[in-house]
């Protein structure tokens, strides 16, 4: 697998059709993995779409006394294993992002794990696979490398140069979610 | 069962004892492409599968989409026939049921003539199903009254579009150009909630650098993305409209050569628009003079437009005139014809285009025909087998039935995929019609508010337990596959049409075994119309990615793009819309002093009959609620979250506070997908547009209060 989830939270409609299509993947238990959130619903109707990062070291992992959360050989950051997970909710804790989620029932935190049995299979995630804006993608690296490139390049098209105090509107909001090293 | 399709070089996860069934969605008339999961043991509807392939929607979905299958093998469905016995609704027979109906249906038709009975229909099923409705009153029963709830949602677009155009076709172009198009002026729609999947095209295009300008008076997500947010009072598109075309004459963007060659009007259109100067359009309309400037310029400039509308300006007692105006600004450019370019509605139902084209209208014969032209009468008499003095003559609108209904003329009725009781303006009104009536029959797979107050209640089957075609948004026939067998002892509609004018001694002219001889009759019924469906076949529906019409022979492959050389007026020329600025139905007054306007959320579909009983859809929104501008709600001192009283003449209603700036200072906004004491419909406004009949739900004048604590 050598994809990459895009994220341009820009194009988000706040539809949360992500959320519900989380809920629809095999492994996913009918229980969303992602989030969708406004950004100040008083100021305007801008929300983003949030979903693990499979970081490359992650915190959950790391701080998951049981050993629980596992990384797969592509680099998907799976949910804690049932039989390790001991309900500590130190993940939860610990993921600067929100993202992993506790089932008070089963006692056993839940988590974004990319859709792995699509994504193994080079399927979209259900969530890239249905948002309707192409806020969420899964593209190759060098998809991503074109598409932070053509920001650019439609910048320049509409005279937008970054001044003295706006620099960071140029930043581009999208980022990449790796699952592979590209190195 | 369907057979099963998967295109070459697409993969789709497919688990183990499980198989995909190809089909649209249910929902919006953007018909997203799907796949349905099936357990092949127990042969139960599972989920829900992109379908990456399907060309206009590349598998994308929204939260209504996604979720669609679970209405299927839901717990609310109705799987028996209900009589009401003694206020109750009693489980009962089809034998029994449709007894009563037969004895009902013959003892009113015998004491007050034919006409006593109406039938009231809906564009959320099929081509099939929709031709059959307008057969099923004109035939089955006899009577002039049937109408649908499309007069609430695409007549004015039709209207318009007849007017200027000559025919009504909701796109001019196919959708998958749009990504080459330079600019879409898309006015009173908020695409981004109410057609979610058709995004990705504006992206497409935004992203190669094409502009958007978006007229709403709310910053919707559609708004939000736009270069030119024309954030104009509700009603007021008219004059918005005029004053683009104004400044598309006096800046020189029009292009003369197409409008000689191809409108007529235009002196006079000049004439009209003089006074519209971005002054005066921006007193009228409150967007801010030199926005209306921006506009203009961005839209004249472009070199391929599509000029888009919703709703916004089709439900409003000028609608008619809204959509014609909207139309012409594209053809002062010329637009119209050509690649990538043209002008479009969006539907709101799954099958608004296909329902309103084949006789479910009062004044509508299959193919666009009309009632009241006696060659019209007599091609389909002749399809239909009855003589033409048999058939009845134009009947009234959907909201006008009602009317008809409070002084006795419509006795019985049956509703048809339809809950007028949610979805008409001033409910209140409404409800006491239906609740007055002798008889009242209900089809439909849940209890809606409307099947609430019937007499009997047939199970109808879902879209997903029935063959037939719908035409979506684009005017392109597509294929709606049979997923699973009916449940319970759910009937498709057209098979309790054929059941009921059996038992009115018309089965004669309803012997079908399957959709697909109802849709053969259709393709014959339309054929020569305007709306010719001749050469339309399943099978061709397969091959080419559906089949967009007019497709008039038998090898025709269908026209994606239509008006290329000529219009379909009788000179062959389109008619500039010369109108004047006349304003909404209602004017604001000291006590009912904001404007009110209404529509849908993502999260909920029509009137919400179907999505109120998903678990994903209602845990994202529950309830309405009215969203204000923070400066409004600090004048009554409202917090956000409050409950406030919204009242107008016609009714009034509690509703929680939403306090945003993504909203005009002097408007506020309900969603109407909820019915009884929830429902904004008891305060909208039912005056007509005198062409189209179609109501003013998006404007009316209101008064705020708050609520003692």
């Amino acid at each position: 697998m050598n994809k990459i989830m895009y994220l341009e939270f820009e194009r988000c409609i706040g539809c949360r059709a992500c959320q519900a299509a989380c809920r629809e993947c095999g492994d996913h238990d009918a229980k969303e993995r992602n989030y969708v959130e406004y950004v100040d619903f008083t100021e305007s109707r801008q929300t983003f779409p949030m979903l693990c990062m499979q970081c490359k070291d992650p915190a959950c992992a790391r701080v998951c006394p049981a050993n629980a959360i596992q990384i797969t050989e592509e680099g998907v950051v799976l949910s804690a294993m049932e039989e390790k997970c001991i309900g500590c909710r130190n993940c939860t804790f610990g993921c600067p992002f929100g993202i992993p989620k506790f089932d008070f029932e089963k006692n056993k935190m839940y988590k974004c794990d990319m859709c792995y049995d699509r994504t193994r299979e080079d399927i979209a995630p259900m969530c890239a696979s249905v948002c309707p804006s192409d806020a969420i993608r899964f593209i190759d690296f060098d998809e991503m490398q074109q598409l932070r490139r053509r920001r650019t390049q439609m910048n320049l098209v509409e005279g937008k140069k970054p001044q003295e105090g706006n620099k960071w509107d140029y930043v581009p909001e999208f980022f990449g979610v790796y699952t592979d090293s590209q190195s | 069962m369907s057979q099963f399709l998967v295109k070459e070089g697409v993969k789709n996860q497919i688990r183990q004892g499980e198989k995909l069934v190809t089909t649209h969605c249910c929902y919006c008339g953007m018909q997203c492409g799907m796949h349905i999961r099936v357990d092949e043991k127990s042969n139960k509807v599972v989920g829900v599968e992109p379908r990456y392939d399907w060309v206009l929607t590349k598998g994308k979905m929204c939260p209504k989409g996604v979720t669609a299958y679970q209405t299927i093998d839901h717990p609310d469905r109705i799987k028996l026939p209900l009589i009401k016995k003694n206020g109750k609704f009693v489980e009962s027979s089809w034998e029994e049921a449709l007894d009563l109906i037969e004895r009902k249906f013959k003892e009113l038709q015998e004491k007050y003539g034919k006409d006593t009975l109406g039938v009231y229909g809906g564009v959320s099923m099929t081509n099939e199903k929709c031709y059959l409705v307008g057969k099923y009153a004109r035939v089955g029963l006899g009577t002039r009254y049937v109408d649908y709830n499309g007069r609430y949602c695409m007549s004015s677009a039709a209207g318009g579009f007849n007017k200027t155009l000559g025919m009504d076709r909701g796109s001019t172009l196919p959708w998958t150009e749009l990504e080459h198009s330079d600019c879409f002026f898309m006015s009173g729609t908020n695409t981004a909630e109410c057609h979610p999947t058709s995004i990705q095209w504006f992206w497409k295009a935004k992203d190669k650098g094409a502009k958007i300008i978006v007229a709403d008076p709310r910053e919707t997500a559609t708004a939000r993305i736009a270069d030119v947010h024309l954030d104009l009072l509700p009603g007021t598109d008219t004059a918005l409209a005029n004053g683009i075309m104004h400044l598309l004459i006096k800046h020189d963007y029009v292009d003369y050569e197409y409008v000689q060659e191809r409108c007529n009007n235009f002196a006079e259109l000049k004439e009209v628009t003089a006074k519209f100067t971005p002054e005066y359009t921006s007193k009228l309309t409150g967007v801010a003079v030199e926005k209306i400037i921006k506009a203009a310029h961005i839209f004249g400039k472009s070199p391929r437009s599509v000029v888009m509308f919703a709703r916004g300006v089709e439900q409003q007692v000028s609608g008619v005139d809204n959509v014609s105006l909207y139309t012409s600004m594209a053809l002062l450019r010329g637009q119209i014809g050509k690649f990538a370019s043209g002008v479009a509605t969006f539907t709101g139902q799954g099958n608004g285009q296909g329902g309103r084209e084949h006789g479910q209208k009062a004044d509508a014969l299959p193919g666009y025909r009309k009632i009241n032209d006696p060659k019209h009468v007599e091609y389909v008499s002749g399809v239909w087998g009855i003589k033409p003095e048999e058939m009845p003559k134009e009947g009234v609108s959907a909201y006008e039935m009602f009317g008809l209904m409070e002084n006795k003329t419509i006795r019985g009725m049956h509703v048809i995929c339809s809950n007028p009781v949610v979805s008409s303006p001033n409910i209140n009104y409404v409800t006491k019609a239906m609740e007055g009536l002798d008889f009242l029959v209900v089809s439909d797979f849940f209890l809606s508010e409307t099947a609430e107050l019937a007499d009997v209640v047939l199970p109808a089957t879902t879209w997903a337990e029935d063959e037939g075609t719908t035409t979506n948004i684009e005017g392109r026939v597509i294929r709606i596959r049979k997923v699973v067998e009916p449940i319970g002892e759910s009937k498709p509609d057209w098979e309790i049409i054929k059941l009921i004018s059996e038992r009115m001694e018309k089965g004669k002219y309803f012997d079908y075994s399957e959709p697909r001889e109802i849709f053969d009759e259709l393709r014959v019924a339309s054929k020569g119309g305007k709306a010719d469906y001749f050469g339309v076949t399943y099978e061709k529906i397969d091959e080419q990615d559906g089949v967009f019409w007019p497709a008039p022979t038998e090898d025709s492959k269908g026209t994606p793009s239509i008006f290329q050389e000529k219009f379909a007026t009788e000179d062959g020329k389109a008619n500039l819309a010369v109108i004047d600025y006349r304003g909404p139905a209602e004017v604001k007054s000291k006590e009912f002093p904001l404007w009110l306007t209404t529509g849908r959320v993502v999260f909920h579909y029509l009137s919400g009959n179907q999505t109120r009983r998903v678990g994903f859809l209602m845990e994202q929104c529950p309830e309405p609620f009215v969203e204000m501008h923070p400066e409004l709600a600090s004048q009554y001192q409202i917090e956000n979250g409050e409950k406030v009283k919204l009242s107008t003449p016609r009714g009034h209603m509690i509703v929680p506070v939403k306090i945003t700036k993504a909203i005009r200072k002097d408007v506020m906004f309900v969603p109407y997908h909820w019915g009884k004491h929830q429902s904004v419909n008891q305060l909208t406004n039912p005056a007509l547009d005198p062409t189209s009949r179609m109501p003013e739900f998006k404007v009316c004048a209101v008064k705020l209060e708050k609520l003692s604590k």
